[in-house]
């Protein structure tokens, strides 16, 4: 398959969900049954996107924007109200278990393994379902085996497992049948920070070093900053943004923080009895503020879209005599948070 | 090929099943042995009623027994390999149902092989009472064993029907996810009602239970030509096709239904 290939195409999708009022007292379920009276909820409205053989995309939102009801219909969990949805050209809808055939699903809040079941024993299974040939079937669980750390519980239950444990068990399930295209739904969601590191490190190798195409839903923005090379925002049902995380950053425009070291003192050109914040500029485009000034130290803020830090520092050298320069980038946390 | 997929499959998920139960082998243990004491118990119960009763309208207590003892092996048959599509409403409060539908498995098979309860305590009980009463009327000499063959392709064809009533009735908790009480009804309190011949209740009932609920079909029509010999053995091929016709019809509206499914949030 040539790379930059469409994947995964949604054309327009809509969710809404009819239930039914829910009747008390006797005969509930009867009387629910014969109502007339419905709740509409519109989960995803109008959405559309293409993710190409390769991508690793993330898709992000608040709670109850309608990722995970995406995700299911792009599964074939669900079926849309109305628009399309097509995993290699394959519509999931009408041929559910070819789709399935060629997608690794997680859930992170949800084991797919047999809970009562060693951990292998469920690979046998899913193998069989997955018509994996046995001699693959080892040589791939020795490749996953190594990679995810997995022998260490082979033949442990897996309502046995750690969190951690579990979420790389359920990984190589899915990767059990070599799919082309990854679903991953809060794959780190409770992980300590070596846990989570060991699994992105691997879907990071899935995806550079095998070419699978991953999407993966997160409330983890370090998940996203460190795998993802585009973004997509969902609220309220609505795709509000999608690109690189670069390009999102620019488009809030939140300020980068610059924080300088005199040695000794220094002359701001500008009145001292001035309260802060103040604004600077190289001319009337061109501005950063100064929000906190101390004996030694400045705090500049600026948007790096409007104003080249190199310009700054070169009009900031000429205050004093700069001893150390320290610059943070907005938070990504917070980029969300604006979004949101 | 194709089919051989299917059975392997089918027989991998069950062995796989019972091995989770094995898990807890004091329960599996106890669980049996006791739906065997219920089982007995309701027997010898029943047999008390229609020992001090003795016929009704016109049915003798070898052929209430038998009607008994169908209705029970069908209904252990269909619950022996449908036995968490009874369930689904476990599956649809929970969203469990997602796991079997990322897989490419059909949802029915999985289902069917999810949780699988050996019931050999309904199976004694059947299989005792049939024989009981099948003696006692070859000895009154009312049949003969020809109609046992009959019997055990009645069993089968009423397991199918009862089959069938369930997956409907399942697929309605698509639409309202709580089926508990409906289930009661069309499967529970129906399978009961047929357990006596259908003469005893009024027109109205006697027709839901064949036409709305077609449960009456599983033992009470065909031991008409079976036991008595009215109609002809035609009567049995007909169910075999009214079976055929309820499975098609409640595997599309399954089908259906599974298109509206709403899962759970997360």
């Amino acid at each position: 398959m040539k790379p930059s290939q469409p994947m995964i195409e949604v054309c327009g999708l809509h969710k809404q969900f009819k239930t039914p009022v829910v009747k008390e007292g006797r005969f509930a379920g009867l009387r629910t049954l014969f109502t007339r009276e419905y709740r509409m909820k519109e989960a995803v409205k109008d959405i559309s996107f293409t993710i190409s053989q390769g991508d690793f995309v993330g898709y992000i939102g608040p709670n109850g924007a309608g990722k995970s009801t995406t995700i299911k219909m792009l599964t074939g969990i669900l079926h849309p109200s109305s628009g399309e949805v097509k995993i290699g050209g394959i519509n999931p809808h009408h041929n559910r278990r070819h789709v399935a055939k060629r997608l690794g699903v997680v859930f992170g809040q949800r084991s797919q393994l047999w809970w009562d079941l060693p951990v292998k024993d469920s690979y046998d299974i899913l193998a069989h379902m997955y018509k994996v040939a046995s001699s693959e079937k080892e040589k791939r669980l020795d490749e996953l085996g190594e990679l995810l750390d997995l022998k260490e519980f082979w033949l442990t239950p897996v309502r046995k497992l750690s969190l951690g444990q579990r979420m790389r068990a359920d990984i190589a399930a899915s990767m059990l049948h070599d799919p082309d295209v990854l679903f991953l739904d809060e794959p780190t969601i409770g992980l300590d920070v070596t846990a989570k590191r060991s699994i992105r490190g691997f879907l990071k190798k899935l995806n550079s070093e095998y070419g699978k195409t991953i999407l993966l839903t997160t409330h983890d923005m370090d998940d996203i900053e460190q795998l993802c090379q585009r973004v997509m925002v969902i609220n309220h049902g609505k795709l509000s943004y999608e690109g690189t995380i670069g390009n999102l950053r620019d488009k809030i425009g939140l300020p980068t923080r610059i924080h300088v070291t005199f040695h000794g003192t220094y002359q701001m050109p500008i009145p001292k009895d001035l309260s802060l914040p103040v604004e600077l500029g190289l001319d009337a485009e061109h501005t950063f503020q100064i929000v906190e000034a101390s004996s030694h130290e400045i705090h500049i803020e600026a948007n790096r879209q409007q104003v080249k830090a190199m310009d700054i520092l070169r009009m900031v050298s000429g205050w004093g005599e700069v001893a150390d320069i320290h610059m943070e980038e907005p938070d990504f946390e917070d980029i969300i948070h604006r979004i949101y | 090929m194709n089919i051989k997929y299917w059975l392997d499959l089918y027989v991998v998920l069950i062995k796989s099943s019972i091995r989770s139960r094995m898990q807890y082998k004091l329960n599996f243990i106890l669980g049996t042995v006791l739906a065997a004491i219920v089982q007995i118990a309701e027997f010898l119960m029943i047999a008390i009623v229609l020992n001090k009763f003795g016929a009704v309208k016109g049915w003798s207590l070898y052929e209430v027994g038998y009607l008994f003892a169908v209705m029970t092996l069908s209904k252990t048959l269909y619950r022996t390999f449908a036995s968490d599509v009874h369930h689904l409403e476990n599956y649809l409060t929970t969203g469990e149902l997602d796991q079997l539908l990322t897989r490419p498995v059909p949802i029915l098979l999985a289902l069917m092989s999810q949780n699988i309860r050996l019931m050999p305590g309904e199976l004694l009980q059947g299989g005792t009472i049939l024989y009981w009463s099948m003696h006692g009327l070859i000895t009154s000499g009312q049949i003969t064993w020809a109609a046992l063959p009959y019997t055990l392709f009645i069993i089968v064809t009423g397991g199918v029907i009862l089959f069938s009533i369930g997956l409907a009735t399942a697929t309605i908790g698509f639409w309202i996810t709580r089926i508990d009480e409906l289930q009661t009804l069309t499967e529970d309190a129906a399978q009961t009602a047929v357990r006596y011949p259908l003469v005893l209740y009024p027109v109205w009932l006697r027709s839901l239970l064949l036409i709305v609920i077609p449960v009456g079909f599983v033992g009470y029509v065909p031991s008409l030509f079976i036991l008595r010999g009215e109609y002809g053995a035609w009567l049995v091929y007909g169910i075999a096709f009214l079976a055929v016709i309820c499975l098609i019809v409640s595997l599309k509206f399954w089908k259906f239904g599974l298109t509206r499914y709403q899962s759970t949030g997360s």
